[in-house]
């Protein structure tokens, strides 16, 4: 047809040209799309990341569904989420991370105003002093001499990257409880992060600030890490000893007023006394938290004032250090390093230590002979990578829970078949007279947990 | 027509050859053969071509795995690594326990199993310790020593999904018994081989009975049961005469005769002589084994709805109670608030509560506890589709954990959220708040 128009050589030449542009188009097309599949292409990415953006897209969208304005609405929602999803009765296959939705945005901050940890109180020592007065039901000191205790631990509200890590806070958390119920102290799980700018290590301040004010009948308030473990559950913290103490961390006076080393002390496992100059140190504490170029820079110069800091942002026990340091005159007759027994115990020297412990010792002592405390500083179990091995740390953290549970157990007549062991033996026979038995520990009805019985 | 030209012309040859080929042609080729070779030249040249492209774009797909880069090689160590010592960590074997495997005998039918020695006379022993030890009363504040009893397996959970909500279960648990001046036993050791599984409650309750005299009321909870309502205190003055306390509806129980009419997830024993002697009574169907198989074809035979599986401990204790009517005298089973709550028909309705009523209710209006029966997350498989499960006990948690931090200030971000926001701005005087929002200044003023 078309030689008619212009000619057969002219078609003939036509023809070849489009052979031509086809295969080049083809040839092109495949170049790109292998390239494609290869090294990607910038902000169009490889096939792969094309599907994963797709499918995200679509969860965007129904999660975005769920942002109304008033309740009812966000019952409609939540139900057509439930109900158009995936209908898998399978835990393995459930990605949890795709169920969290956040209904409000987040607040932005105005950048230029200066972190406050909160308005600044002056009198909470009267203000305190008076509501005591006013609620003589909730004292502060039990039966007489030992203070109210409210210990403090958390961990994150989304799940562990490593899949055991959540199994390990399980333990943590009962061995807590268990050491809390024997000495009658209360527990306080943290699952939620009062303050974005102070996320990480610093997150325990705004809390810490935060319980204080609202549970005034608190005498101490004892924060304790989630991978800090209680090894012996028979030792009582000597409370006499710190009646003019306001903040008691494990540490050495040496290393840290004329070291100045940023492991002078220890910020895992605390007693901070509530009062007015427990809030005025976390005024002073908290400014080197808020994380991005405060962080940053506070960290630049923890670095240079501290013995053997390794260059990262700003941590709080670091910042503690410098604080202590280089304010001495004003916090450190208030302070008390203790290093008479583990308040805090690095778990590097004290895990293989516990069958001699075992057989040469026994609960009580607190110190290196029997640690109160085992703590797995550097594990990270929670996270995907620790300073240490993974098999070294789980292993470990295992013998050091179990070290621990046989002390509870050991109450109920039962031990664990060694310190490897998730399983239990008897240790003495059903009797039939169990008021008789006598648990050598004395844990059972120890005499810090006592009832005054008022006189009615 | 055109195009009739141009598949000649491309059935022969590339265009490339095309091109030059209307020159050259004349000149080099000579013959039909030359041609020949050319043509199958160019079939191999298009070949090897096209081969070569389907392997990178297979490459660019699929990938090969010793190609990947050295950071990716880095991350499948630990990973593996990882992987490794989880499945050692989550499998049952023992190092150090290599009796364990001689010791698989299991109780018979002819032999008779016992929870432990037989005591007679606990009441007395009881009364006579709490006079000798005034110290440890079994009334404090005038309130009744309770202790809450839960607990989980001591290895890791099939996913870690399973250990995160048992975590978060255990804080939720926290939370009510502190406001509510209760303590908390959480078992991780399975005390007795032959009462395994379910059944691994009552040596527990009976050993801590027996431990502990000064605690009035032992409080079995499931672990996959969460407070939902944390102003609601147990009206104990209600059960002055009884002994047990679980909640199910009587019609059910003893007309039906159903195998859900009572709920073992959540329940008091008193301490006292009674309840030893119930759970021994309740104990025979549980031994492992045999024993177990047996008595879970008889519950299927004579409890309405019940699917065929062994004995578990709640058919055993309906059966007990049908059978020997006796016990009921000193069993009370509550109704009127959700000492156990299902959760499929309460977690839809969080938000119209939340809109409508307030905590303390501790029914149908604001449930105490919701109770996710069938989910399993510790396991593989549940009865329930997981996404309806784990979103449905996040929202519980969430529910319950907004009264909690009404005191500090915070509530969620919506049931699913979490992240959490302020809805109460920071103060220099904030004992107005705590007389305000602290649950324990209500929890006091109200009497059993």
């Amino acid at each position: 047809m078309l030689d008619r128009i212009i000619g057969p050589r002219r078609t003939r030449q036509l023809n070849r040209l489009l052979h031509k542009g086809k295969v080049t188009i083809l040839c092109l097309v495949l170049t790109i799309v292998v390239l494609r599949g290869n090294l990607g292409a910038g902000k169009f990415g490889t096939p792969e990341q094309d599907f994963k953006e797709i499918r995200e897209t679509f969860y965007q969208y129904r999660s975005r569904r769920a942002e109304p304005r008033r309740v009812l609405e966000e019952l409609q929602t939540t139900t057509e989420q439930t109900t158009s999803s995936v209908t898998t009765n399978s835990y393995a296959e459930f990605d949890i991370n795709k169920l969290f939705v956040d209904e409000e945005d987040d607040v932005k901050k105005n950048v230029n105003e200066p972190y406050s940890i909160g308005p600044k109180i002056s009198d909470w020592d009267e203000q305190r002093g008076n509501w005591l007065k006013q609620n003589p039901n909730f004292p502060n000191f039990v039966n007489g001499n030992k203070p109210r205790v409210l210990l403090v631990t958390g961990s994150s509200p989304k799940p562990c990257e490593n899949p055991v890590g959540d199994h390990y806070l399980l333990k943590s958390i009962k061995n807590k409880i268990d050491y809390c119920r024997i000495h009658g102290i209360e527990i306080f799980y943290n699952m939620a992060l009062l303050d974005a700018e102070m996320a990480g290590f610093w997150a325990k301040l705004p809390l810490i600030r935060k319980l204080l004010l609202s549970h005034p009948e608190v005498e101490f308030l004892w924060w304790m890490d989630s991978d800090a473990m209680f090894t012996d559950m028979a030792f009582e913290i000597p409370w006499e000893r710190y009646k003019d103490r306001n903040l008691v961390m494990h540490g050495w006076n040496e290393m840290v007023y004329d070291e100045k080393n940023w492991i002078g002390l220890n910020t895992g496992s605390f007693l901070l006394r509530n009062c007015q100059w427990s809030l005025d140190l976390i005024d002073v504490w908290a400014p080197m938290g808020p994380k991005g170029k405060i962080r940053d820079e506070a960290g630049k110069l923890l670095t240079r004032e501290l013995k053997d800091r390794p260059v990262f942002e700003a941590d709080d026990q670091s910042a503690m250090v410098w604080i202590l340091a280089s304010q001495k005159d004003r916090w450190a007759n208030k302070v008390y390093l203790e290093n008479h027994y583990y308040l805090h115990g690095y778990w590097g020297i004290l895990v293989d230590r516990y069958e001699e412990m075992i057989a040469s010792y026994h609960p009580g002592f607190g110190d290196h002979r029997w640690p109160l405390v085992t703590h797995f500083v550097g594990c990270k179990p929670c996270g995907k990578f620790g300073d240490y091995p993974v098999e070294r740390c789980l292993k470990q953290m295992d013998r050091a829970f179990n070290f621990g549970d046989n002390q509870i157990l050991q109450m109920y007549g039962f031990t664990h078949k060694s310190l490897a062991s998730r399983r239990v033996k008897q240790t003495r026979n059903d009797s039939s007279n169990p008021l008789e038995v006598k648990d050598e520990l004395g844990l059972l009805h120890p005499a810090y947990k006592v009832v005054k019985v008022s006189s009615s | 027509m055109g195009q009739e030209g141009a598949q000649k012309r491309g059935s022969s040859a590339l265009p490339t050859t095309t091109a030059n080929g209307g020159a050259n042609r004349r000149s080099v080729l000579r013959g039909g053969g030359n041609r020949q070779i050319h043509k199958t030249l160019n079939n191999i040249k298009i070949t090897i071509l096209c081969g070569l492209v389907t392997i990178l774009v297979l490459r660019g797909t699929i990938g090969f795995g010793s190609l990947s880069s050295d950071n990716d090689l880095e991350n499948q160590a630990i990973i593996e690594e990882t992987n490794r010592i989880l499945a050692e960590i989550r499998s049952d074997k023992d190092p150090d326990d290599p009796e364990d495997i001689q010791n698989q005998y299991t109780i018979s039918l002819n032999d008779t199993y016992t929870l432990g020695a037989k005591i007679s006379n606990w009441d007395e022993e009881r009364s006579l310790w709490l006079s000798r030890n005034q110290d440890f009363p079994n009334i404090v504040n005038g309130k009744a020593r309770i202790l809450l009893v839960t607990g989980s397996p001591p290895s890791p959970c099939d996913n870690a999904i399973g250990d995160h909500y048992l975590l978060k279960s255990i804080k939720n648990k926290i939370d009510y018994c502190r406001i509510h001046g209760i303590e908390i036993v959480y078992n991780m050791a399975h005390l007795d081989k032959e009462l395994s599984g379910y059944w691994a409650k009552l040596p527990l309750i009976r050993r801590l009975m027996l431990s502990h005299p000064e605690v009035e009321w032992i409080w079995w909870m499931d672990s996959d049961a969460l407070f939902t309502d944390m102003v609601f205190e147990l009206p104990l003055s209600k059960y002055k005469d009884h002994n047990l306390i679980i909640h199910g509806y009587p019609d059910l129980l003893f007309e039906q005769k159903s195998w859900i009419a009572l709920n073992t997830g959540s329940f008091l024993f008193r301490n006292c002589q009674w309840s030893l002697d119930l759970l021994d009574d309740w104990a025979p169907m549980g031994p492992k084994g045999p024993v177990r198989e047996e008595a879970g074809k008889i519950l299927t035979a004579n409890l309405k709805g019940r699917p065929a599986f062994e004995a578990d401990d709640q058919s055993a204790l309906i059966y007990l109670l049908i059978t020997k009517k006796e016990w009921m005298s000193k069993v009370f089973i509550e109704n009127s608030y959700f000492l156990h709550g299902y959760w499929a028909g309460l977690v839809d309705r969080y938000e119209e509560m939340m809109e409508k009523y307030h905590p303390g209710l501790g029914d149908e209006r604001w449930p105490f506890v919701t109770h996710f029966v069938g989910c399993k997350p510790c396991g593989s498989y549940g009865d329930y589709p997981v996404q309806r499960c784990l979103s449905s006990m996040e929202r519980a948690f969430n529910f319950a954990d907004n009264q909690v931090l009404k005191l500090y200030g915070f509530r969620h971000r919506g049931l699913l959220s979490p992240k959490i926001k302020r809805i109460r701005n920071e103060t220099a005087t904030p004992l107005q708040y705590v007389d305000e929002f602290d649950i324990r200044h209500s929890a006091q003023g109200t009497s059993n």
